[in-house]
């Protein structure tokens, strides 16, 4: 399934350089992510060595007892699976029905609706929250789950729908007649055979809706009021006071956050593959 | 273009596709609905039971404040939950720890039509913000003359709006000037500098005599602090940023302004402060001043508790002693930046609630409450009598080392537009103290904004 | 493209609306554009309203046509956030394209460990953006930065990083590349993933080249992953907030941070901070065009 590449002569330059490249950019990308590990297992002074030490002199655990302790991040962590787990989920289902329409049905008004679609992503947050909270307010969600989520799928739909309506029409057309003619509907053709076949573009959208749903901090911070609600992206700048920050703090808990989003995705990549795909109908 | 592949081939894929998705889809399909539909059930079950805390009548009332640390602020509210049981109910909400987000999240509160939250612990540039817009309660009946003498001045001025008294002080802030009492001495000199001048020439020879990096270390970033900052230097030279009689009149296009911004200037270009000073909070100054690089640092009282703490300190509190900030001239009365935090009433709650919400006040303004919060959490009180009680001046050795600052403290301009202002006096005072604009340019900048600003506010 | 639909034109609406087929299509794309329409389309047009009368935070004033936006196009810090802007689009899309784009091609191939670093090239993303500004501030500051000081010590610069606007606006370009690259590696390889091998595997057989391989058919191919990945990454950074606000300190400006103190912070600049939301919006509209009509982004499928 994988794409074939190098071909012979400079076969062995070429593996070299691409191992290169590989160490060079993984390094790069997981760098910043072992600096916060460092800053969260050392001690207040040596964080603020000037100049900065390189390896850890005075390792501790005080940061990530501070952050267990606080019953608000433990909280917090709950409250971002849910509100990103929902907003996913959402998403995933009206866009996918959206997208399917978009691409395989014929219609009218596509070009506009797509456009429509896409307007939100055109303006900027920051503009539309004082609004959205007087909007939010009257219905009577603010300080709920709702008021995040609901702002996450409004934004998150676009990215959704422009990817999987880019998916699903690279699958040739056949598919659905064929189907029709072993007797399903529009709808069961849709569940059936195009979704599993869209299956790495499902997840990639997947992926990235949990990961911007659960990074997204203006919404949860101008609606949701305490911790019975607060996702962590809130709950963390809040280990701090009015002149301080306990960056150590901070530090820890972004490690405790990231890990395990990493090894989520990590699980979920591997549905990226599809195997399908490898004999698959595509010109 | 789309090749088609033909016969038997298609057919066998569309049978494999529909074999893996007849297995897998319908499980996930299922999932992905059921998951969806219990968490619609149960979202619409927390809809139902979550927000909307405040004053649910019954003396009933919501009090907002960031986050403590010290604990003492859970500690106040459950002393008056307890001392005031079946009367009055106090709830604690817990807002950003950043000023500005708390600042942001309660005004749109209040143009969203009130809000929830009646009492409000705020920042002591709000109430005229808030007062010019009937945001909050008029407090001048309730907290009388009588009662206002018994607190500091300068948070009481940063009460008052137009005459009326809109919030009752809670705690203050001042700046100080923090400095190694151990390296002054090594260079033989006993006392802190009483002028801008003297701080240079201390801080110029101990910075060559004994090697220190640093020799002042402040908060010069664009940001409120950098306001504060830039407006200590102002007042420290005579210069006002409006006139404190008249405050629609602005007035710091003038000499003994300039005098002040030229001042910070020459910190930085004297090479007493460091270039990077434009960049600083009171985090960065904190981090120089702890890790011994600095002779001298301007910040706020709560660092020198932090000077005993090992863990983030490299100097002891004998090496450090604080003195109220210098000024330009030889004899001038020194002001300190005012801080800290008021009460502060909703005007949209209803009236039971407001009368729970100032019992509240009065409450946490008593004598014991503040001894408690200045003993247990080192806030300095706004009570003037507390400044000559022995406890706390063994608990709180600031206020000892530097009452005359602490009472000398001078609010920076009230005005109901103090949002806009502070935008262009944290950028002028900023670009002033980057060296891109001369204090002169950056004085008669200020002025033209502020005018425009005022102006603007009077028309609309 | 639409030559079979050119007869169907004629008849209008009720033919549209009656076919059963077209129906469920109407029907499925409903709830998508029902929450956004029904969210966005108040705040949108309750800030064109802004943008053209006189208002501040409390209070709408009188009509005033185009005031604001002359206020905009004059006010110094709006066309500083323009230029900002523009220059952090520009340049960190490309840079995110070409090493995504790498990347992609780089996993897509078979190899030991290319689960772990899969993890790893999203390790960026993941990473939560409100710390990410924050401690990639602190690797910037003087006194503690460890990015100040190995460039200080490598003698590369020699002023402090976050005192230079210069210097910020290159630091925001690397942050944000090396946050949203995954994004794009991601979509792009999702987009290789979907090209079979077969495809390739004939090509070779006619004895195509490598980089005939890659121009003729791999780009085609993932030009429709690409442009969307391009698209949105495009839109993203033309409305870049967070990352300038809490990097800078609020020294960078971009159009967003220039809207966030007209509309959030000051009280008498709401009007034209307003208008800003506006030019944002009508300029991205713009962009979006362009890639769609002149990059031949496809949004129907009539084929």
């Amino acid at each position: 399934m994988a794409a074939a590449s190098a071909s012979g002569g400079g076969r062995t330059l070429n593996s070299a350089l691409f191992y290169v490249f590989l160490v060079v950019f993984v390094l790069v990308s997981v760098f910043p992510l072992v600096w916060i590990f460092k800053m969260s297992i050392v001690t207040k002074a040596e964080l603020f060595e000037s100049p900065p030490t390189i390896l850890p002199n005075t390792p501790t655990g005080a940061s990530y007892g501070t952050i267990f302790a606080d019953p608000s991040f433990q909280k917090a962590l709950i409250n971002s699976t849910i509100i990103a787990g929902v907003t996913t989920v959402i998403c995933l289902f009206f866009g996918a029905i959206a997208a399917y329409a978009i691409a395989r049905l014929r219609f009218r008004f596509k070009s506009i609706v797509m456009t429509l679609i896409l307007a939100i992503s055109f303006f900027p947050a920051v503009a539309i929250i004082a609004p959205l909270f007087i909007q939010f307010r009257r219905i009577g969600i603010i300080d709920t789950y709702l008021a995040a989520i609901v702002p996450d799928v409004v934004f998150a739909l676009p990215l959704t729908i422009w990817i999987l309506v880019a998916f699903f029409k690279e699958l040739p057309f056949d598919l659905e007649e064929a189907a029709k003619i072993d007797g399903a509907t529009t709808i069961q053709a849709f569940r059936m055979v195009i979704v599993p076949l869209a299956a790495p573009g499902v997840f990639t959208t997947a992926i990235l809706t949990f990961i911007f749903a659960w990074n997204e901090f203006l919404f949860a911070n101008t609606f949701l009021f305490d911790d019975s609600t607060q996702p962590v992206t809130v709950v963390i700048p809040n280990f701090a006071t009015v002149y301080t920050v306990d960056y150590g703090a901070q530090a820890a808990a972004a490690v405790v956050v990231t890990v395990p989003l990493v090894i989520m995705v990590l699980i979920f990549q591997r549905r990226i593959v599809s195997g399908l795909t490898a004999g698959a109908v595509k010109g | 273009m789309v090749e088609r592949i033909e016969g038997p081939k298609e057919s066998a894929v569309l049978s494999e596709a529909l074999a893996f998705a007849g297995r897998g889809m319908n499980r996930r399909d299922f999932l992905k609905l059921a998951g969806a539909g219990a968490a619609g059930a149960a979202l619409l079950g927390v809809a139902g039971c979550g927000g909307g805390g405040g004053g649910g009548g019954g003396g009933e009332f919501t009090f907002s404040f960031g986050p403590d640390p010290s604990g003492t602020l859970q500690e106040l509210v459950d002393r008056f939950n307890t001392e005031y049981e079946g009367q009055y109910t106090a709830s604690l909400r817990e807002m950003p720890a950043d000023t500005g987000q708390y600042f942001d999240q309660v005004r749109t509160e209040f143009q969203a039509g009130g809000g929830d939250i009646d009492l409000i612990g705020g920042d002591v540039i709000w109430p005229a913000q808030f007062a010019a817009n009937g945001y909050i309660l008029d407090l001048s009946d309730r907290f009388t003359e009588e009662d206002r003498q018994a607190f500091l001045p300068g948070p009481v001025e940063s009460n008052t709006y137009e005459g009326k008294v809109f919030g009752v002080p809670w705690f203050t802030d001042a700046g100080l000037l923090y400095y190694r009492q151990d390296l002054l001495e090594e260079n033989g000199f006993s006392k802190p500098p009483r002028t801008w001048d003297e701080l240079k020439e201390m801080a110029r020879t101990v910075q060559q005599s004994s090697g220190t990096q640093y020799g002042f270390v402040f908060q010069g970033a664009d940001y409120e602090g950098g306001v504060v900052n830039g407006v200590e230097y102002i007042y420290s030279a005579g210069g006002e940023v409006l006139d404190s009689n008249s405050p629609d009149t602005v007035v710091v296009d003038s000499p003994e302004a300039i005098e002040g911004l030229t001042i910070q200037r020459s910190m930085v270009e004297d090479g007493i402060a460091p270039q990077s000073v434009a960049t600083y909070k009171e985090q960065e100054t904190q981090t120089a001043f702890l890790n011994g690089d600095a002779v001298f640092a301007r910040n706020w009282p709560y660092l020198y508790a932090l000077v005993a703490d090992p863990e983030q300190s490299q100097i002891t509190p004998e090496q450090v002693s604080v003195a109220p900030l210098p000024t330009a001239n030889e004899g001038d009365q020194s002001a300190s930046g005012l801080g800290g935090w008021n009460f502060m009433i909703n005007a949209a709650s209803d009236p039971e609630t407001q009368e729970a919400a100032y019992e509240f006040i009065r409450f946490a303004t008593s004598e014991e409450q503040q001894r408690f919060r200045a003993l247990e959490g080192s806030f300095l009180p706004a009570l003037q009598s507390l400044y000559e009680d022995q406890e706390i001046l063994d608990a709180i050795p600031v206020i000892a080392l530097a009452p005359e600052a602490l009472r000398n403290s001078k609010p920076r301009p009230v005005s109901p537009f103090y949002s806009d202002m502070s935008l262009e006096m944290g950028e002028q005072f900023n670009a002033s103290l980057n060296g891109e604009v001369s204090p002169e340019e950056a004085a008669r900048t200020l002025q033209g904004s502020l005018e425009g600003i005022i102006q603007q506010g009077q028309a609309v | 493209m639409t030559t079979p639909v050119k007869q169907k034109k004629r008849s209008g609406l009720k033919e549209e609306f009656g076919n059963p087929e077209r129906r469920t299509a109407y029907y499925m794309i409903l709830p998508a554009l029902f929450i956004i329409l029904v969210v966005a389309f108040y705040p949108i047009t309750y800030s064109l309203y802004l943008s053209f009368h006189q208002a501040n935070i409390n209070a709408v004033g009188n009509f005033v046509g185009l005031q604001n936006y002359i206020l905009m196009f004059q006010n110094t810090e709006f066309l500083d956030g323009l230029r900002n802007t523009l220059i952090f689009t520009v340049i960190s899309v490309f840079f995110e394209f070409i090493i995504g784009l790498a990347i992609a091609l780089a996993i897509n191939r078979a190899f030991r460990g290319r689960g772990l670093v899969r993890a790893a090239i999203l390790v960026p993303w993941a990473f939560p953006t409100v710390i990410s500004a924050v401690m990639w501030r602190l690797m910037f500051q003087d006194q503690v930065g460890i990015i100040q000081y190995a460039a200080t010590s490598l003698g590369v610069i020699s002023d402090p990083i976050l005192s230079n606007q210069t210097l910020l606006l290159i630091g925001a370009i690397l942050v944000d590349t090396w946050k949203t690259t995954p994004f794009m590696a991601l979509l792009i390889l999702a987009g290789l993933q979907t090209i079979p091998g077969e495809v390739y595997e004939a090509a070779r057989v006619d004895g195509a080249s490598v980089w005939q391989r890659f121009f003729r058919i791999t780009l085609p191919l993932l030009k429709p992953a690409i442009l969307v990945a391009v698209l949105f990454r495009t839109l993203d950074a033309y409305r870049i907030y967070d990352l300038f606000w809490a990097m800078s300190n609020r020294e960078l400006e971009s159009l967003s941070t220039f809207v966030y103190k007209g509309v959030r912070i000051s009280q008498l600049n709401f009007a034209v901070g307003n208008a800003a939301s506006v030019f944002i919006f009508i300029t991205a509209f713009a962009i979006a065009i362009f890639f769609i009509k002149v990059l031949g982004m496809q949004t129907s499928t009539e084929e």
